[in-house]
Formats: C-alpha cells, structure tokens, sequence
C-alpha cells in the first residue's frame, strides 16, 4: 500500500502547506464583526480532498482559543456566512466561478488561480522557486471587514486594485 | 514538541520529502517555515531529500545563524561547521577543506553558488578571497562531508559547499549596513528589491569594504589590506505555477594585499615578497524551472564565470561556462533522476619567473550524464538508492562514478544510513600542465657523498617542480555510515567514513646524480671554483607521480539541544586522521600524515524581546597545519532599538589572542600572518 501512500502524499505536501498558511492568515487576521459568542474558527472548501488533508494538519490547533473547524460546503447551498475562511481550489474554481455574489461579509476568500483577485478573493496563492507565496489585497480584505497584520502583509505580495 | 517541530523545519529545509501520513499532522506551522518548503517531493536541482533523511554527511548553515553569528563572510561563516577544516592564512587569504587537509591552492572540496561551480580548472581551488555573496541574502549553506561526486562532478571528492540565496520576492525592501572595527576600516552593504508587475520580483545590491592589514607577521610585515567593491543583480520570474525562472549576475572587484614566497634569483631560494592582487570575478547563471506534475520537474541552468586575476608571479584568465539539464521524477516507489552536462573552460595564463607554463592547453571541456534511482524496499522503513556518473574530461579521458547507499528508518525518528561510492579528482592544469621554480635543495641533502667543503655541501641548487601529463585522475573509494535521532528537546547527528585513495599525486625526487659527477671530478683535481660554477648549472626535479596511496577516516557528531524556543545550544565533536602510503623516494604533494580533532559549541540565546547573544567556540587541534592548536571564541551581540534598527558588536577570535592556524610554508608562494581578535561594530536598517 505503500505506493499508495507516497503518491497521495506528493499531491497532500502542497495542500498540507497551504492549510499551514491558512492558519496563519487566521491567527494575524482580525475579523472586526467577529461575534464574541463564537464556538469554533471555520475554514471551509469545496474540495473535499483538501478539508481532509487540512483536518490532518491542523488538528488540534486554536486560533483565538477557538477550536478549527474544517468544514466541507457545497457553494451553491451552503450558507458561506458561516465560514471565517473559504478556499477555492483549482479544482472546485469552476463552481466559485458560477456563484452570483461572490462578495461575503466576514469571509476571507483564498484562491489558488490566475486572477483570482480580480475574481473577487482576498489572497491568491502562487508557487515561486517549487514554494509557496502569496499575493493580497488589504483593500479587498477591509471591504470584507478583515485586517491583516503587517507581520502577514510584508511577506506577501500586496495588490492594489 | 518545540525541538522536533524546528529539527523537522530545519532537516526539510533540503528539499522537504514528507512521505509518512503522521508528519503531516506534525509540520511545522511557523510561517517562516512554512515559505521554505518546497511543495514538491522531487527538488529540481538534483536529488536531495530532507536532511533528516539524507544518506550522507550534511550539514545546514541557516539563515539564522548566518545572521545572528555576525560573520562577515561566507568563509567566516563556514568557521561553524563542524567537520570543515577552516584555516584563515591572513586577512584575506583562506585554506577549506573537509576529511583532509586543507590547502590554498588545492582542495577536493566543490563549492557552488546556487548550483552554479566555482571551481577553477588550472589550481582546483577557490578563490575564497573574492567570493561575494551577500550574507543578509543567503537562504542557507548547505554542506555535505565526503563524496558528493555523483550528483556534482569530478572534483567533489571531499565534499560539496552549496550557497543557495534567497528568491528575490523573499528580499523586497532595502537593507542597508555599516561595519567598522578593529581592523576593518568600512564594510557597507545597500540592497533594494521589489516586484515587477504580478509575476517577478527583484533585487539590486553594492558592497564596497576597505580593510587593514593584520598586526603581525612571519618574517615579513603583513601586507594583507583590502579593498573590494561588489554590485550585483537577481531577478525571478514566476509567469504560473508550472513554471519559474531566474536570472543573477555578480561583479566583484578587488585589490588585495599580500605576502608570499619565490625563487627569483641565482641563490636559488625562497624569498618573501610584499605584492597585490588586482582581481575581477563575474558570474551570471540563469535556471528555468518547470514542474510537470506534483511527481515530476525539471530544470535547465546555464552559467557563466569570469575570472581574471594580476598579480607579480601569475597573471590568469578563466571563464567557464555551464549548461546542465535535469529531470527528476516519482513513479509509484521509484524515483529517478536522470540528467546532462556541459562544461567549456577557456584558460589563459601568462608565464613568469616563477611559474612556467607547459602550454598545450587554452581550453578545457567536459561533458557527461548522471543517473540515480531510489526504491523504496519497504514501507516508510527502508530505502535503496544506486546511481552513477560518467562523464568525459579533455585531461584524463572518461571516468565514472557509481554509488549506492541504504537508508534504514527503524523508528519515525531515527535513521540509520550506509553509503559505498568512488570518486574521481581530476588533476588540476598546474598537476598536469605547469611547472615552477620552488625552494631549491642543498647539495648535501640530494648527493650521494658530502665533501667536507662547506660552499658545496651547503649550496643550494635550483629545484624545480614539474606538472606531467602522466598524472592520473585520484581515485576514491568511501564507506560511510550515519546515525540520526531527533527527539522532542535534542537531536543527535553521527557520521563515519573510511576512504581510500589511489593513484595520488606525489613528488618523485630526481636528484639527477651523475650530474654531480664532473663536480666530484673537479674538487678532486682542486678546482673548487670551477665546481661551483657547474653546481650553478645543475637543478633536481620534484616530478608529480601519481603513485601513493591515502587513507582518511574518522568521523563527525553533533548534538543540538533546544529546551525553550528562546535557546538553542549545539555539540559538534569530528576526528580525521591522514595517511599516506608511500612509494620510496616520494614524498607528499601536499599535507602529510596527521591527526586532528575539532570541538564545537554554539549557543544561541533570545531575551528580553530585542537581544540576541550568539556564542561560538571551536577548539582546533591538529599536527596538520605546522601550528599550535588554539581555542576560539567568537561572541556576537544583536540588538534591535528600533523596529528597523539594529546594532550589533561581534568579537571574534576571544581568547585565541594572537595565533596562527596555518604554518605549511612547504606550500608554494604561500606566506601566512597571525589572526588577530578583533572587534567589529554593525548598524542595520531594514525597511
């Protein structure tokens, strides 16, 4: 089963990263409307091989004191609403694409695409040298009611639009 | 938890390869560590792994410790590595090697800027002095002891030395230093990097330094000032994920002081001379990177490096240039790597009194390929990898060099490796091509009978040292072996080799005896005048033979212990012996048997927010060098006053007073000065 694994394994290293990012967006992020009653800090995605891979490496980490929820939502049906971080794979861009409103209060929206910004995300992860970087619009993420500490900001690429 | 999550971080930072489902629960999500992994399982420029699970002898410089240390330069940082053998000859001049014995003008060790080769074909050294690379801009130095032959060529015998730098989207801003200090006059870096639209970044960087001499001498004062300016480029294009590239060039101009040794005259002996250097050194590589699935990529670099060199006894030209091609894939459990290469090295090289050129050579190619699989024999437990090198050099034809190692991983976090690999080192041009007057010999010293008369038996004849293309490739054989643990607060590295090497050059004494015989001749007869002046004509030959054998063994151990985030401390203990098998009437080309231990301890301490205390100490003890052993300590102090100030003191070679480390002054033209302690003071700003 080993062949299994190790090939599986070559596919989950790039989302295992890019769940490890997602948390630091969490943890240097500051939702303003955030609710004090919250439970939970949601990350949710479409794709269904990148919320497994995420509850593997995030399991068992907090952000705020808040447990992470890694949560499967359908876009079309689910209530994005309550998602504090909804990311868009390459995979799943197709359905995201389709979506009317695209515009979500409280929601960070990450993508993985070309112009995934000028799509209506917040950040866009892009690979450089075989790592991962990231572009950002802070005016995007403001609209949204999110700030992001310059901590993030200074290692990402900012977007102006 | 905090050790193995930063053990994990810094062993992955070669090339991370998470295979076991459980380290993906167990990553490091710190977001520094996060942006140095590689999110591929295959890294395009060759075949590594992570470190923890490397099959060899490597050793990772970081960032972190580039910094907080405080050296001043990429041979200064290279001081802490435990197993390299790091002797400073004078303020500018530098003998590195590792599993040997570390020399000026020779060495087996391969150093590499971003894969791109420094090597020069007629000494096969480096010229340390006029290395430029930005330290604030070094990503990590990546060092393996021992063979490195397969994945890098002919002429890592010893080891590899690979300075990766930064991507330039890592390096937006300016930074900005001046160091001044006891023996630096000014040393200032500016660099400043942005973007280029949405899919490339920059940076730009000057370096200029004007340094003194040191305070004391052999014989002769010290002449070791310099002077040195820098300015230099990268550029990295990222179009889409699939593909990447970059393109950095460098200019270093420098004029150096120095002393050193030649025969210029009739006395036929060594003298000291005071003289500069004037040297230029270009380098431009590009890469083009291209991932063709999350199982496979590729990678195309083409170099270029320009070196020319003037100075009173050489005057030097040499470019290379380099094209290397390689892919590198996984199919299931295999992986394989496969790649080319070509290598153009134009040479020029002005004859002088002292060295004589036997010409015949303005240029020098080389080509080959290389390949390497590694299957996975059992799950996550046990790896077998087996590859081989062949390629072809203008000097000794073709030579191949095949390994194969096994990586044994009896627990998640211990690894046990064994690696059996051959080796070649082609001769340099100066072994195969040149030859130059050394310090000559007295008569009693090479003739079969004294005569009693003191102007013959003590008169030294003219002594020359031969390069002959008879000279044969070196020839190594390595087994190795290795022990890794990482535990919750420590880790523990340990590393031994046996190598044995054939057909090493040694110096065969020709004393030519019949040519004493018309001497003997006319002092029988009571001219002794007239044996004189034929003395004034005769000469002896050191010819190079490649007839001895050598063997190195010992072996390296390092121990890193992390209680708090806030404190890292490290224990490096290696042991070399050095010993040659001689024919009769040969003696060794360069070093001779010996023994040397090395000790090291670093300490790495964060408190109060703002302060960083590095401490680094290093007990050398060898009969390798004609030197006392000595212990030093260098201490640096960092403190950042402001968000983008810093300031910082380093002291360096603390308690080691006055010494000197290297005294192998067979060497020819070398003339090395004692090492001083010195203190330096630093103002960063960063923006």
């Amino acid at each position: 089963m080993l062949i299994i694994s190790q090939s599986a394994s070559a596919i989950e290293k790039e989302y295992a990263l890019k769940a490890g990012f997602l948390f630091n967006f969490a943890r240097y992020g500051e939702w303003n409307n955030h609710s004090n009653t919250a439970t939970s800090f949601t990350l949710c995605s479409p794709d269904s091989s990148f919320i497994n891979t995420s509850r593997t490496v995030l399991s068992g980490r907090k952000v705020n004191k808040l447990p992470i929820k890694n949560i499967e939502v359908i876009l079309t049906e689910s209530d994005l609403t309550l998602c504090d971080i909804l990311f868009i794979t390459a995979d799943t861009l197709e359905s995201w694409q389709q979506l009317n409103d695209k515009h979500l209060s409280d929601v960070m929206i990450v993508g993985e695409t070309d112009n995934f910004i000028q799509q209506g995300g917040h950040i866009r992860f892009f690979l450089s040298g075989g790592k991962i970087r990231f572009e950002v619009s802070p005016d995007r993420l403001t609209l949204s009611g999110i700030t992001m500490s310059s901590k993030v900001l200074r290692l990402g690429r900012v977007v102006n639009d | 938890m905090k050790l193995s999550q930063k053990c994990l971080y810094l062993f992955m930072l070669i090339s991370p390869y998470v295979a076991a489902e459980e380290s993906l629960s167990n990553l490091d999500l710190d977001l520094d560590s996060l942006m140095a992994m590689d999110v591929q399982v295959t890294s395009a420029m060759k075949r590594t792994q992570s470190a923890f699970e490397t099959a060899s002898s490597i050793y990772v410089l970081t960032k972190e410790q580039i910094t907080r240390s405080g050296v001043t330069s990429v041979p200064e940082a290279l001081k802490m590595v435990p197993g390299l053998a790091v002797r400073q000859l004078d303020n500018n001049q530098w003998a590195i090697s590792s599993r040997g014995v570390a020399s000026r003008f020779s060495s087996k060790l391969l150093v590499m800027i971003d894969g791109q080769s420094l090597y020069t074909p007629e000494f096969a050294a480096v010229y340390w002095e006029t290395l430029n690379v930005p330290l604030y801009d070094i990503e990590r130095i990546e060092i393996i002891r021992g063979q490195g032959g397969l994945l890098w060529g002919s002429n890592a015998t010893n080891g590899v030395i690979n300075i990766i730098t930064k991507n330039s989207i890592d390096t937006r801003g300016v930074h900005a230093d001046v160091s001044s200090g006891s023996q630096l006059n000014i040393d200032t870096n500016l660099r400043y990097g942005s973007d280029i639209g949405n899919n490339g970044s920059f940076r730009v960087y000057g370096h200029a330094k004007d340094a003194q001499a040191s305070d004391k001498g052999r014989r002769i004062a010290p002449a070791d000032f310099s002077e040195q300016q820098s300015a230099g480029a990268r550029f990295d294009f990222t179009p889409n994920d699939q593909w990447s590239g970059l393109i950095q060039a460098d200019v270093t101009q420098s004029t150096l002081g120095q002393n050193y040794n030649g025969v210029v005259d009739s006395s036929n002996r060594n003298i000291s001379f005071v003289g500069t250097v004037d040297r230029t050194d270009s380098r431009i590589m590009a890469r083009l990177e291209n991932r063709i699935s999350p199982f496979a990529n590729q990678m195309l670099q083409t170099s270029w490096l320009k070196q020319s060199g003037n100075q009173t006894h050489i005057q030097e030209k040499f470019e290379s240039f380099d094209l290397d091609y390689q892919i590198n894939f996984l199919y299931q459990d295999l992986q394989f790597d496969w790649g080319l290469n070509y290598r153009y090295n134009s040479i020029s090289f002005a004859q002088s009194t002292f060295i004589q050129s036997g010409g015949g050579f303005d240029n020098l190619e080389q080509y080959g390929t290389l390949a390497q699989i590694q299957y996975n024999l059992l799950a996550d437990k046990l790896d077998f990898i087996m590859g081989v090198k062949v390629d072809h050099n203008d000097l000794t034809g073709w030579e191949s060099q095949p390994l194969a190692k096994l990586v044994w991983k009896p627990h998640n976090n211990q690894v046990v490796w064994l690696s059996a690999s051959k080796s070649v080192m082609v001769p340099s041009l100066l072994l195969f091509n040149d030859k130059f007057i050394i310090d000559g010999l007295r008569v009693e010293e090479v003739s079969p009978i004294t005569t009693g008369i003191a102007e013959i038996d003590q008169y030294y004849i003219r002594t020359y040292l031969n390069g002959n293309n008879d000279v044969k490739s070196e020839k190594s054989v390595s087994y190795e072996m290795g022990y890794r643990l990482s535990d919750a607060t420590w880790a523990l590295d340990l590393s031994l080799y046996h190598t044995d090497t054939d057909d090493v050059a040694v110096l065969e004494i020709d004393a030519n005896v019949d040519q004493f015989i018309p001497v003997f001749a006319m002092l029988q007869a009571g001219q002794i005048d007239s044996a004189l002046q034929t003395l004034t004509t005769t000469s002896i030959n050191f010819d190079l033979v490649s007839n001895a054998q050598l063997t190195t063994e010992g072996g390296d151990i390092i121990l890193t212990w992390q209680p708090f985030d806030s404190f890292s401390a490290e224990l490096g203990y290696s042991y070399n012996t050095f010993k040659y098998d001689l024919v009769d009437n040969t003696f060794p080309a360069f070093g001779f048997d010996s023994t040397s231990r090395q000790l090291f301890t670093k300490a790495d301490i964060h408190f109060l927010e703002q302060h960083n205390i590095f401490a680094s100490l290093r007990v050398e003890n060898s009969d390798a060098y004609g030197t006392e052993n000595y212990t030093a300590l260098d201490l640096t102090w960092n403190w950042t006053f402001h968000p983008n100030w810093s300031f910082a003191i380093m002291g360096k070679n603390l308690f080691a007073g006055s010494h000197l480390e290297y005294g192998n002054y067979g060497e020819t033209y070398t003339r090395p000065n004692y090492i001083d302690e010195t203190v330096t003071f630093k103002i960063t700003a960063k923006f």
